[in-house]
């Protein structure tokens, strides 16, 4: 159940990690979104006039960040330094985690935000217009994986299966146990 | 009792259908329904679609077409209810008199619900709506205590419906103008209450700030649970204090209450929230399911707030006016 919201953040060691090691994932996430949308172009059109917008998406236990333009065949994903979020015109932080808990829709974003676990700046419409196509898009790792049929259901049963693992293991606190000021 | 769930989105939809909602309201992507969000909400072929999942899972439809209708541009308005009505929606939820006029007279078959944006809360305006237009339900403001809805229920003739659970409207919907003094925007004309493209979030080392068409509304602690920055949960000072004036940045629960509104009268409980996701909507509605049907089986409603705590805005809940006390 979502009320049990418990945050999971990755060691600290992790953020020293090189970015440089990660750059390739920019090409690949690219590839992976434009073969997506070729699939399912309809995922896209949810986003409006949001689909040209450039997301900042901020990991904050790891080393990089990436910058998102979200725009169907012409989707573009970069690796980027956290300094370049200072410029963004809209920024989502959180623990990796949580935000690809976002993505294959385990996690409720309104719940991460009211707790602080997720935070936002920037254009919040953005923001929101993304939080909805993500929801709707109902995206399994297999839809970015480009998988079908049984090999799709393997791949999806490991990755969100190792990710709740993940996420029990690096627990970090209750949430909801948090005090207020 | 009829169980009444938000879906902002098809998948959404879903989830409420499969969680146990009896019914789930919907509007389409535009400014014809009070959720106007980017992003959100149903094209005709999505709702046509959603429709045929919802009869298909014993569940019904209803389609909010609930801002009120512009100067010449009425038609487009009339022809969001007709084309609800081809795509099998099971009832209308409207409060503009012209909107309500053309599905009396254009689609008399079809049930028509009163939108809480009608802000109908007398037996006198009631009244009138069931004798001009016919409806068949009204939506109540979130204003009236059990004992004013029971009394309102022995008054009047057609079916009530009440919201329990999600964000908490504390002003006489299709009234309120808070919205449009701060943005000029308001979900009445526009279809959002503090439009998020008025919205600013800003980080710093103290925490953060909210804005609303530059006006700051609440700051929020590192760590302490934040909010939607709407206006009537901001935190003002007046007169040599500060406080949240208007209302506490809280959640509606009134999930203890299910048994007393079932006693006053109330023939379906409302879930809000057609801007929250489907995990939010799943869990809530599956919640509400047990303690509804253990309600209609006699006992009493099963303890949800703690269950529901994390996902309300602000991290709090309560009872709202349904359990008035001074202060």
């Amino acid at each position: 159940m979502a009320a049990e919201i418990v945050e999971a953040r990755l060691p600290g060691i992790v953020r020293l990690l090189p970015p440089l090691a990660f750059l390739p994932a920019g090409p690949l996430l690219t590839g992976a979104l434009r073969a997506l949308a070729r699939r399912k172009p309809g995922i896209f059109d949810r986003l409006g006039e949001f689909s040209r917008e450039r997301f900042f998406i901020d990991p904050t236990d790891l080393g990089f960040a990436f910058t998102i333009v979200p725009d169907g065949e012409r989707s573009l994903v970069r690796v980027v330094g956290k300094e370049d979020g200072a410029n963004a015109p809209v920024v989502v932080r959180g623990p990796i985690l949580m935000l690809l808990g976002l993505l294959d829709g385990t996690m409720d974003g309104d719940a991460l935000f009211f707790r602080r676990i997720v935070t936002i700046s920037g254009r919040t419409e953005a923001v929101l217009a993304l939080r909805n196509t993500i929801e709707d898009a109902e995206l399994k790792p297999a839809d970015l994986l480009g998988l079908t049929g049984a090999l799709a259901r393997i791949a999806d049963s490991g990755i969100l299966g190792g990710l709740d693992a993940a996420r029990r293991i690096l627990a970090v606190q209750p949430a909801a146990s948090r005090q207020e000021p | 009792m009829e169980l009444v769930c938000p879906a902002g989105t098809p998948a959404t939809l879903r989830a409420a259908v499969e969680a146990g909602a009896d019914a789930v309201y919907c509007g389409f992507r535009d400014d014809t329904n009070a959720r106007n969000f980017p992003g959100l909400n149903f094209s005709p072929a999505e709702l046509a679609e959603g429709v045929r999942f919802a009869h298909g899972h014993g569940a019904r439809v209803l389609v909010a077409i609930n801002t009120f209708a512009r100067v010449g541009e009425i038609d487009r308005w009339r022809q969001a209810v007709d084309t609800a009505v081809r795509c099998g929606a099971d009832a209308v939820i409207a409060a503009d008199l012209a909107v309500l006029d053309h599905m009396a007279r254009a689609h008399p078959d079809v049930r028509l619900h009163l939108s809480v944006q009608a802000a109908a809360a007398t037996p006198e305006a009631i009244a009138f709506y069931a004798d001009a237009f016919g409806i068949h339900r009204v939506v109540l403001p979130r204003v009236l205590s059990v004992q004013e809805i029971a009394a309102l229920n022995r008054a009047i003739e057609v079916e009530t419906e009440v919201f329990v659970f999600g964000g908490l409207c504390v002003m006489t919907e299709g009234r309120c103008y808070l919205s449009s003094y701060a943005t000029g925007k308001s979900p009445n004309l526009n279809g959002v209450c503090s439009p998020p493209e008025f919205v600013d979030y800003s980080e710093s080392a103290q925490g953060t700030t909210a804005r609303l068409g530059g006006f700051t509304i609440d700051r929020y602690a590192p760590g302490a649970p934040a909010g939607y920055p709407t206006l009537c949960k901001g935190l003002f000072k007046a007169g040599g204090q500060t406080s949240h004036l208007f209302e506490d940045p809280v959640s509606l629960n009134a999930g203890s209450m299910l048994a007393a509104l079932k006693a006053a009268g109330v023939t379906a409980m409302k879930i809000e929230g057609r801007q929250r996701g489907k995990g939010y909507v799943g869990d809530v509605v599956r919640a509400f399911r047990r303690a509804v049907d253990a309600v209609e089986a006699g006992g009493e409603a099963i303890e949800i707030d703690r269950l529901l705590a994390a996902q309300s805005e602000g991290g709090r809940q309560t009872t709202g006016a349904y359990k008035k006390t001074w202060r």
